[in-house]
């Protein structure tokens, strides 16, 4: 079975009733991709598939083949970390960091759809998925530096 | 009386001899097999400890039971660790790099940097400078306290400030003699010392080391910088755990991997009480991928090629069970039980019960219910059983007790087990255990290959432990001019550090501290003082969860004093402040309740529909007071903004320390409006965060944190202590804005 990851071709063994979470995890390596309820309530295990935060603890393989499959080890572009990743960074956003590859992927997607949203659409966004540790404060914060510098950046090109 | 007095001699004789015991017996382990030479300064050097150059560890002083104990956990800096072993070191590597070796683990608190910042200060060095390094059972320093309790840098201060201090004056000193300088004359850099006026001449650390066999730690101690001077210290520094975190490169417990590893999974037993009786592998080998079935006493488990096939095998098992009694979750708070007689007095300031005696202003009883940790990541562990060696990669805040653990189960010398704990994905107290530790090791040992076994959400729902359910009475007395002459606090609460005591020992302490954490009548005003607890022994196991009682007690106090207020008709704030005394404590309490209450506006209008509520408390010295601002939509209550201001002394990463506060400060509000854990029919009902949702952004408050200035040099906890104010503050809030008491967690409106 083919599968497209991050861009490369990998084959992995038959079977499309294999959850996507457990592929990346424990066959393929791609452990960026956590595990936090297996019920696609917690986010913690959010991938794009086609661009689009889907929940790999749900979604079996037979749903993402032929289809792109960008985990957080595939986000940053030739070592340069995709702006929310930064904006993470700059915020000094995570304490245990376990569910933040899934708020990081969520975000990514998010802002590639909705690249300057207001307060309001950043939490219906994001309000699905937990942080145990409480960083919501900072989480809202790097996703609006986000929003702000892409409507700066507009404005200035108008 | 005076049988009062025997009983207790007694007792403080009794607990001085198991004390001692427990001493020589940790000091004798840990000597034999100690690479460390002690100084008569106390510090502990060794030479090529791992293969590298010179090193200087830092010992702490056995931490003593009871008052101690309680003292730092409400009042003062922390018990240490053991003596013969240091809790951290500087190495200096081959390649003249300095490397810090740090016990305490990394579970989002950023004790790696707060830690690194204290060491680089003091060596004139950046953090950057340094390799910091998670230490495991071998390879670093033992710690036999792991981390929790908001000490680990509060604790440790002192310590590694000395260490890094005689570190630098040892090698400053011999590099002036290498370079035929005076010491003054030369400057630190990451890998050597250069001459201030030539930096071209210097000599590496790693030569540097090596020009002696016989260092010795200087018979006059090192000074170390005056407050005023600090450049690293008090400065934010970006977390050195962060950019790791948001590549997704960070490994914790649940993500280590090795070649040929299998995955391990266990059956679990039905009620919280039942004990697995019989165990067969019924039709477990016949589910493709399982390669073996391992049955000991207490303990059915699989292990597979994947952890669908391990699961699928544990469910192929056959498996007979003693279930034990079906509990219900009203049997088990009725369990939590304050007695008329038997409680222990943890304070006594002048008399309470004769004041109270003449009839109480006011009583209130308030409850706060069973909880879960549900750290993100949930328990993990990846073991490596051979004959020779044992290692085990955990997420665990505890790793010298996991090594014993495991070392006990699988009936080993704990010399050859290594536990190296990984970044944690949230601790929380939950991880002070590490129950797949224990079990990837038995699976390991019987398969005779490395096994990896993490727990999932339900495992973690209903088969660790939790927040022990919480009673608290109060009652006081309102004199003619409304202030309080008298109040008494009755507390009863499920086992929170017993857990980790021998049962004798328990009994010898009679009432566990971790329980009425935070219980203790703060306000030094108040003439007559007593807070007594009970021990309620539960059929579900309960045990530290993140500030253990700060959070139920404080909410209970805070609560109780905001009735007393209204009572007695008087401004929330200005009632707090009235009670407290000139103490140095209490003018910092006044001090953070004054800021917390001026940067959110009290006493200013606020939008129709909208009010706020405080409250405070104190915990390991440290001082919070927090402002809620709610409303009610819908019948539900709303959490607009919290503002939070803490007294944490002398602050070592201040953004660091914010974060810790916003953090809280959501599990504070998850308390207030959203969790709780439900037993019946003897089993946890949530399998899931559906059963068990968490605060999400949706319901997050906005946080505005304000970080007093230091009124003295000394660092205080800061993990845990702003768990204290939140839900009393909301609670205070709505009863402002509703006239409705809420007197339990979470929060029920009328």
């Amino acid at each position: 079975m083919q599968l497209m990851i991050n861009g490369a071709d990998v084959t992995v063994e038959e079977g499309g009733s294999r959850l996507l979470l457990w592929v990346l995890r424990d066959e393929l390596g791609y452990t960026g991709t956590r595990f936090g309820c297996g019920a696609g309530i917690c986010g913690a295990c959010t991938v794009h598939v086609d661009g689009i935060a889907t929940r790999s603890c749900i979604t079996p393989l037979a749903a993402v083949e032929g289809k792109e499959i960008r985990t957080i080890e595939g986000l940053a572009t030739n070592d340069q970390l995709h702006p929310v990743q930064q904006a993470f960074i700059d915020q000094q956003v995570p304490q245990c960091g376990w569910c933040m590859s899934g708020q990081i992927m969520t975000a990514a997607a998010f802002l590639n759809a909705n690249p300057s949203p207001t307060d309001e659409q950043i939490v219906e966004a994001m309000g699905n998925s937990y942080c145990r540790c409480g960083c919501y404060v900072r989480i809202k914060a790097a996703i609006q530096q986000v929003a702000t510098a892409t409507t700066a950046r507009k404005e200035a090109l108008v | 009386m005076t049988t009062d007095k025997q009983t207790t001699d007694k007792q403080t004789t009794d607990k001085q001899t198991a004390d001692k015991h427990i001493a020589d017996k940790h000091i004798a382990d840990k000597q034999k097999r100690s690479r460390w030479r002690p100084t008569r300064r106390g510090f502990l050097i060794g030479l090529g400890v791992l293969g590298g150059g010179l090193a200087i560890g830092i010992p702490l002083g056995l931490p003593a039971l009871r008052l101690t104990a309680a003292r730092f956990l409400d009042n003062a800096s922390a018990p240490g660790v053991s003596e013969a072993d240091p809790f951290a070191w500087f190495e200096i590597t081959p390649e003249s790099r300095l490397r810090l070796y740090i016990s305490k683990v990394e579970m989002g608190q950023g004790v790696h940097t707060a830690l690194a910042q204290i060491g680089a200060e003091e060596l004139g060095l950046t953090v950057d400078d340094l390799e910091v390094v998670q230490a495991s059972t071998r390879t670093g320093p033992n710690d036999g306290f792991g981390t929790g309790g908001s000490n680990s840098v509060s604790g440790t201060y002192d310590a590694l400030r000395q260490a890094a201090a005689t570190l630098r004056q040892l090698l400053q000193e011999e590099a002036a003699v290498a370079l035929s300088v005076a010491p003054g004359d030369l400057r630190i850099q990451r890998t050597g010392f250069v001459v201030a006026a030539q930096p071209a001449t210097g000599i590496k650390f790693a030569p540097l080391v090596a020009r002696k066999s016989d260092w010795q730690i200087p018979e006059t101690p090192a000074p170390v910088k005056a407050v005023a001077d600090f450049q690293v210290i008090g400065t934010p520094a970006p977390r050195l755990d962060i950019p790791a975190k948001v590549t997704g490169e960070a490994l914790y417990g649940f993500d280590m991997r090795l070649e040929g590893m299998l995955y391990g999974a266990l059956a679990r037993p039905p009620r919280i009480e039942a004990k697995l009786t019989g165990a067969a592998e019924g039709t477990a080998m016949a589910v493709p991928g399982v390669k073996q079935v391992v049955i000991r006493e207490n303990f059915a488990g699989v292990v597979a090629t994947s952890r669908a096939a391990a699961r699928a095998g544990v469910k192929a098992l056959e498996l007979t069970w003693d279930e034990g009694k079906a509990w219900q979750q009203a049997e088990i708070d009725a369990l939590v039980a304050i007695g008329e007689q038997g409680g222990v007095h943890v304070q006594r300031e002048g008399n309470a019960a004769r004041v109270l005696a003449g009839g109480a202003t006011l009583t209130a009883e308030y409850f706060t219910p069973l909880a879960a940790h549900t750290s993100m990541e949930p328990p993990a562990a990846l073991a490596n059983v051979t004959p020779e060696k044992v290692t085990i990669w955990a997420s665990v805040q505890a790793q010298n007790s996991t090594q014993s653990d495991v070392a006990q189960a699988l009936g080993v010398d704990a010399e050859i087990v290594e536990v190296i704990p990984t970044y944690l994905g949230g601790g929380f107290g939950r991880k002070s255990f590490s129950e797949p530790g224990r079990e990837a090791a038995i699976l390991s040992q019987a398969v005779g290959a490395p096994v990896h076994v993490g727990w999932d959400r339900t495992e973690d729902l209903r088969h660790g432990f939790f927040r022990p359910p919480v009673r608290n009475r109060l009652a006081a007395v309102l004199d003619a001019d409304g202030k309080i002459s008298a109040i008494e606090h009755r507390q009863a609460s499920g086992d929170v550090l017993f857990a980790f005591f021998p049962a004798v020992a328990a009994s010898v302490l009679g009432v566990d501290f971790g329980a009425w954490r935070g219980g203790t009548i703060h306000y030094s005003a108040i003439p007559n003082r007593e807070t007594l607890a009970w021990r309620a022994k539960l059929p579900v196991r309960t045990s530290s969860w993140r500030g253990l009682g700060l959070l139920p007690n404080a909410f209970a106090v805070e609560t109780f004093i905001d009735e007393l207020a209204h009572t007695a008709g008087q401004d929330p704030l200005a009632f707090r402040l009235a009670h407290l005394d000139e103490s140095d404590g209490d003018r910092r309490m006044a001090g953070v309740l004054k800021a917390a209450a001026e940067r959110a506006g009290w006493g200013t209008p606020l939008p129709a529909g909208r009010a706020r509520g405080i409250a405070c408390c104190t915990d390991t010295d440290t001082k919070v007071a927090q402002v809620a601002e709610v409303s009610v939509e819908d019948g539900r209550i709303r959490v607009h903004k919290i503002t939070a201001a803490m007294d944490c002394g002398l602050v070592i990463n201040p953004d660091g320390a914010a974060a810790q506060v916003q953090g809280n400060v959501m599990w504070g509000v998850g308390s207030a409006l959203l969790e709780s854990v439900t037993i019946q029919d003897g089993a946890v009902v949530a399998g899931n965060f559906d059963g068990y949702p968490l605060l999400t952004m949706k319901e997050a408050p906005d946080v505005e944190v304000v970080l007093m200035a230091a009124s003295d040099d000394r660092p205080r906890g800061v993990g845990e202590p702003a768990i204290g104010p939140t839900a009393p503050a909301i609670g205070n809030a709505v009863f402002a804005l509703t006239g409705q008491r809420l007197r339990s967690l979470p929060f029920k409106l009328g």
